[in-house]
């Protein structure tokens, strides 16, 4: 086994395992805010939120609308908060405090203002609330985040080959030799470059496994973090890094993938190299 | 014309036809005959193992190595090729067992066009060929058996075969006591037996031995021309390049040289 090989596999792979969770983890907490695409038009107390929808839905740029009653909404509310009398709380509220809520979307980014605007103007609305620019910046910078973490994992991809390569064509030239002699006696390719691949194989394999395992301690770290008496916030930040089932099984996949395909790469490329000396 | 030479009536090395006409003075006479005399023999109908049509080698930085050689062998015979060191020997065996190709002109090797083949397909042709190496080629970490069953490894067969013809082997070249050795643990002559063992584990129909005699004392390399004499007694065909005139002297089998990167009859 050859650590200088291995380690840097892991590093590699940890690296990639970090910036793709932190993508699935900034996608699934920026959804926490609510789509880009939705704005909620709230209406002005005593309006029927069906009597309006009609006309919403004729707007241009109106892909859908879904109506949300102030009912709906104060149930729903209700549940968020915990409280388990909902007509306690109404009736220390003086009745449902809420109004009825058009769900409307649009049908890509850039008419989002326009449409917020022609909505407000209109009779009936009292506000409408959309995805702030902040989020809008923030999936920006998500955007680039992701950009600077592909360079980075490719840099490290070529390093990583690089270094398997070196490492299997040191062990390589050791038997160059044996391989030399195979070639002669009427050895197949595949019959000599087997030896050599299952090892690259193997520095994949092992790179992998070491990255899911710092992954899941990081992993764990915020687990606790979310599990300890925090301020809401942090708890709601946290609940948003987690990764879903199908996550966490395309995580260990996608390490794995990665790994062998960089160990098997590496050693292909150095024994071709001996075997063709 | 082409000329023939032969020790058997089967047997035959075919020699190009600047060799017959060639104002060169050729080398001392060792029961050398006119190239045109031998051509009356026969020509062989027998389809050749190896036929060489017009070989030219030049080497990397452009200097002929071979010019313009014609050859054929087929199944049974034995030919010595000499010349001095330098000549083009060992070139020329190795583009018989693909090592190097030829720059112009085709070999044809059981049939198969050798050039032309390179991956698995050259495998699969060097398996039908045994060749000996005059710095024995064992691997040093490898005991005499692993180094010779190393080849049946190598060659997809199975464990009970391996078993079956690695003692045969090591008889017949008489090593079945130091098949437990490893390289450094024997004599040149074992060594060199080892490697022909090596070579004809397989059972090809083809060997080719670069000087196997070149660093043996006169008792070693007899034994191995007796092992190699055996082997073509069997049915192999054996090609063994050499510059030891001496030896060639002492027994019967045909002479071709290498001298101006020219291949000439030599007996």
């Amino acid at each position: 086994m050859n650590w200088a090989a291995v380690s840097t596999m892991t590093v590699l792979l940890f690296l990639f395992g970090v910036s793709l969770q932190a993508s699935w983890q900034t996608e699934g907490l920026l959804n926490q805010f609510g789509s880009q695409l939705v704005i909620s038009t709230y209406l002005d107390s005593g309006v029927d939120a069906s009597s309006l929808s009609a006309q919403v839905r004729r707007l241009p740029g109106v892909v859908e609308v879904e109506s949300v009653t102030k009912e709906q909404a104060w149930a729903q509310l209700t549940e968020d908060l915990g409280l388990s009398d909902v007509s306690n709380a109404s009736s220390e509220l003086r009745g449902n405090p809420l109004v009825d809520e058009l769900k409307v979307k649009a049908r890509d980014a850039q008419q989002v203002p326009q449409l917020a605007m022609t909505l407000k103007a209109m009779n009936g609305v009292n506000d409408v609330l959309y995805v702030s620019e902040v989020i809008q910046q923030l999936r920006e910078l998500n955007e680039g985040l992701r950009w600077v973490s592909l360079t980075v994992v490719g840099l490290l991809t070529m390093t990583a080959v690089a270094v398997v390569t070196t490492t299997i064509r040191l062990i390589a030239i050791a038997r160059r030799q044996e391989i030399e002699v195979m070639q002669l006696v009427g050895a197949t390719r595949s019959w000599i470059y087997l030896p050599f691949l299952l090892q690259g194989t193997i520095f994949g394999l092992v790179g992998a496994g070491g990255s899911w395992g710092l992954l899941l301690v990081v992993q764990q770290g915020l687990q606790s973090l979310s599990t300890s008496q925090q301020p809401a916030f942090i708890t709601f930040l946290v609940n948003g890094l987690q990764l879903s089932p199908q996550q966490l099984f395309l995580l260990p996949m996608a390490l794995l993938g990665l790994g062998i395909g960089i160990g098997l790469i590496g050693s292909l490329l150095a024994v071709k190299k001996v075997a063709a000396q | 014309m082409i000329s023939i030479l032969s020790r058997k009536p089967r047997s035959s090395a075919v020699i190009p036809k600047h060799s017959a006409n060639s104002t060169a003075p050729l080398p001392e006479p060792l029961n050398q005959a006119p190239a045109e005399s031998l051509g009356t023999r026969p020509i062989p109908t027998a389809a050749p193992i190896i036929a060489l049509n017009r070989v030219c080698k030049n080497y990397a930085n452009n200097t002929p190595a071979l010019i313009d050689i014609n050859l054929a062998m087929v199944k049974g015979d034995f030919l010595f090729i000499t010349g001095p060191s330098g000549a083009g020997k060992s070139t020329l065996l190795k583009m018989l067992y693909g090592e190097e190709k030829p720059t112009t002109g085709s070999i044809h090797i059981n049939g198969q066009n050798i050039g032309q083949l390179k991956g698995d397909r050259l495998a699969m042709l060097r398996r039908r060929i045994g060749v000996v190496y005059q710095d024995y080629k064992l691997i040093p970490l490898r005991t005499v058996a692993e180094n010779v069953a190393f080849v049946l490894h190598a060659q997809g067969y199975s464990r009970k075969e391996i078993n079956r013809r690695l003692p045969i082997t090591l008889k017949m070249v008489g090593l079945q006591d130091k098949a437990d050795r490893f390289p450094s643990q024997l004599s040149g002559g074992e060594q060199q037996r080892a490697s022909i063992a090596r070579a004809v584990v397989g059972t090809p129909p083809l060997l080719l031995a670069d000087e196997p005699t070149g660093n043996l004392d006169g008792d070693n390399a007899q034994q191995v021309i007796k092992i190699l004499r055996r082997l073509n007694d069997m049915g192999i065909t054996v090609v063994v390049t050499t510059h030891d005139e001496a030896m060639v002297q002492q027994l019967t089998y045909p002479v071709v040289q290498i001298r101006s990167h020219r291949l000439y009859n030599f007996r």
